[in-house]
């Protein structure tokens, strides 16, 4: 003989879960600081390399890079030349800038966010471990695919609004330090590439949520995880979303979020259900 | 129909076994007792109870359903270890947190009447982190009732609770098995406390259930004892203990377990020049019955 349950279906319990995972994330005072942070990185590195730099030349990016005998140590610092360098680069540059190592220009953009995205992350993730929140969560709740959807979704929307802080932060740092506007690239292809950068971050947030499923309370171990995880695909995103982006650059990002969040999610649900959840 | 019904329950953690084929039965509407030493496999049996924990090997029933039913799980209250609140959110937005997890449509007079049942209703507004040890208990209850549970789970509840906040508890858990036909699996170290509410208990030993039964089976199996005082309480123990096999002392009390009658105890120590200035008999209660059978097993 079974007793009478009433039966919640999917959609009711992931909106419940979305609601207060959004509400959490929106309270967190870890939100508004990596907000900050993103918004703030921009405007100190536009501005203080414009102060302290010269426009970038191949000699002087060299030495300030690899500096080797023979070659002037105290060469100025490589400066950006344009207000999109710290967004993304062209096609051709993003190419050659894989092919010719790190530069301040190629490591100091946009892309840090999916890193600073990370810590964001793993840290909400952790804290419902450290807490013990999941254990009320887990016991009420068996499926554990409504925690990975809704987490994986609230990650996005907080790594997206890091990527617009960002860019906001990118066009006043550059009016501030008086960088110019002009860009071989159509307000269309800078939208594109904006949003594709944004579906892109739903290829993170899915490699930073396994990794801290795994991890649990070990907020540090997440996030260490998730940026050697990550790393290798980091090196891709300006090829991947160069300022020229267009609709393919947007669908191949859509696609590999999805695809990304879909499949990584099923091993973050795998993680939950095999292993210790206190 | 059972509760909880457990078959053949067992759980490893790399080579060691912490749960060995444990069987369990919990009736519904009972306040059933889960007694063990630290380290026996109480709380992990809870967590597997829990879906905290993967087991790794047996079953697990809840109301007749597989514990994996999401439907019968979501009325599962839980009270593992520590309540798990944010440390910086208040007592009622924690609180509410959970009520939404739940899908409670009138949320706020839910919390409300939780918060009233465990005598908090003051503190709703205080942070997590600033409350005692006791009111953090009691929060942790509050929490695990939300959703009108049909069977809780509490791991050590009265831990860190003062004499009114175990009243307190033992007033809310029988009221719940009562009225509310709620079923509650709850483990304690603080046996006398167990004593007062619990209706079956069961005795874990080393992962495996070694005694399950009713509190009429106890009362009908716990020995009686006599209890005296005297002026003279070290020599009369000495006289006794050569006579009886188990004599002990306790708050100023002697008590002899195997005595045949009290009448033998007096006379033997009337004739020793001993003089009794009180003298009783009682039944022993959970914790020496307990004692008892630790070391029947352990062979003392």
């Amino acid at each position: 003989m079974e007793a009478k349950f009433e039966s919640q279906g999917f959609g009711k319990r992931l909106k419940s879960m979305l609601k207060v995972d959004f509400r959490r994330m929106f309270t967190t005072p870890l939100l508004y600081i990596m907000l900050g942070v993103s918004f703030v990185i921009p405007i100190l590195v536009l501005v203080m390399t414009t102060m302290m730099g010269e426009p970038a030349d191949p000699v002087a990016v060299t030495s300030a890079v690899t500096p080797h005998p023979g070659v002037d140590a105290t060469a100025p610092m490589e400066a950006f030349e344009n207000v999109w360098q710290i967004i993304g680069s062209v096609s051709g540059d993003a190419a050659s800038g894989m092919a010719g190592g790190m530069s301040l220009t190629t490591m100091c953009n946009i892309n840090l966010v999916y890193f600073l995205a990370a810590v964001l992350v793993c840290l909400f993730v952790s804290e419902d471990f450290r807490s013990g929140y999941a254990k009320n969560l887990f016991t009420v709740r068996a499926k554990k695919t409504d925690y990975v959807i809704s987490k994986t979704l609230v990650g996005f929307v907080g790594g997206a609004l890091m990527l617009l802080c960002f860019f906001l932060g990118g066009m006043i740092g550059g009016a501030v330090a008086g960088l110019p506007f002009e860009t071989e690239a159509t307000a269309g292809e800078l939208v594109a590439c904006i949003v594709s950068k944004v579906f892109l971050m739903a290829v993170f947030v899915a490699i930073f949520l396994a990794v801290s499923v795994a991890a649990k309370q070990k907020s540090w171990l997440s996030i260490i995880g998730s940026l050697g995880a990550s790393m290798l695909l980091f090196s891709m995103i300006p090829m991947i979303t160069p300022l020229d982006s267009n609709l393919v650059n947007i669908v191949m990002c859509f696609a590999g979020g999805a695809l990304f969040s879909v499949g990584l999610g099923a091993v973050s649900n795998l993680i939950l259900n095999k292993t210790s959840l206190v | 129909m059972n509760a909880i019904e457990i078959r053949d329950l067992t759980k490893n953690f790399g080579e060691k076994q912490a749960v060995c084929g444990l069987d369990m039965t919990v009736p519904v509407g009972a306040i059933y007792g889960f007694i063990g030493e630290n380290g026996s496999g109480k709380s992990t049996t809870e967590k597997m109870i829990c879906g905290l924990l993967p087991l790794s090997g047996g079953q697990i029933k809840l109301f007749g359903r597989d514990y994996t039913d999401g439907d019968v799980r979501a009325k599962v209250g839980v009270l593992i270890e520590a309540p798990g609140c944010f440390p910086n959110y208040s007592v009622w937005n924690n609180l509410m947190l959970q009520a939404a997890n739940l899908s409670i449509e009138n949320a706020e007079d839910e919390v409300r009447k939780v918060l009233k049942l465990v005598r908090m209703e003051g503190a709703a507004s205080n942070k997590y982190k600033n409350c005692s040890l006791g009111m953090k208990q009691r929060i942790g209850i509050a929490m695990a009732l939300l959703g009108n549970p049909k069977l809780l789970v509490l791991d050590e509840p009265i831990n860190g609770l003062d004499a009114d906040g175990m009243r307190i508890m033992r007033e809310v858990l029988v009221g719940l098995a009562k009225d509310h036909g709620c079923t509650v699996l709850i483990s304690s170290h603080i046996l006398g406390e167990l004593e007062k509410i619990a209706t079956h208990y069961g005795i874990i030993r080393g992962g495996k259930m070694i005694k399950e039964m009713t509190a009429e089976e106890l009362d009908a199996g716990c020995r009686t004892y006599v209890a005296l005082q005297t002026k003279e309480l070290s020599r009369a123990k000495a006289i006794l203990s050569c006579r009886y096999s188990r004599v002990a002392e306790e708050n100023e009390y002697l008590r002899v377990y195997d005595a045949e009658a009290p009448e033998a105890i007096v006379s033997l120590l009337y004739k020793n020049g001993i003089l009794v200035s009180e003298i009783k008999t009682a039944k022993i209660g959970l914790e020496e019955y307990y004692i008892d059978l630790m070391n029947e097993k352990e062979g003392r």
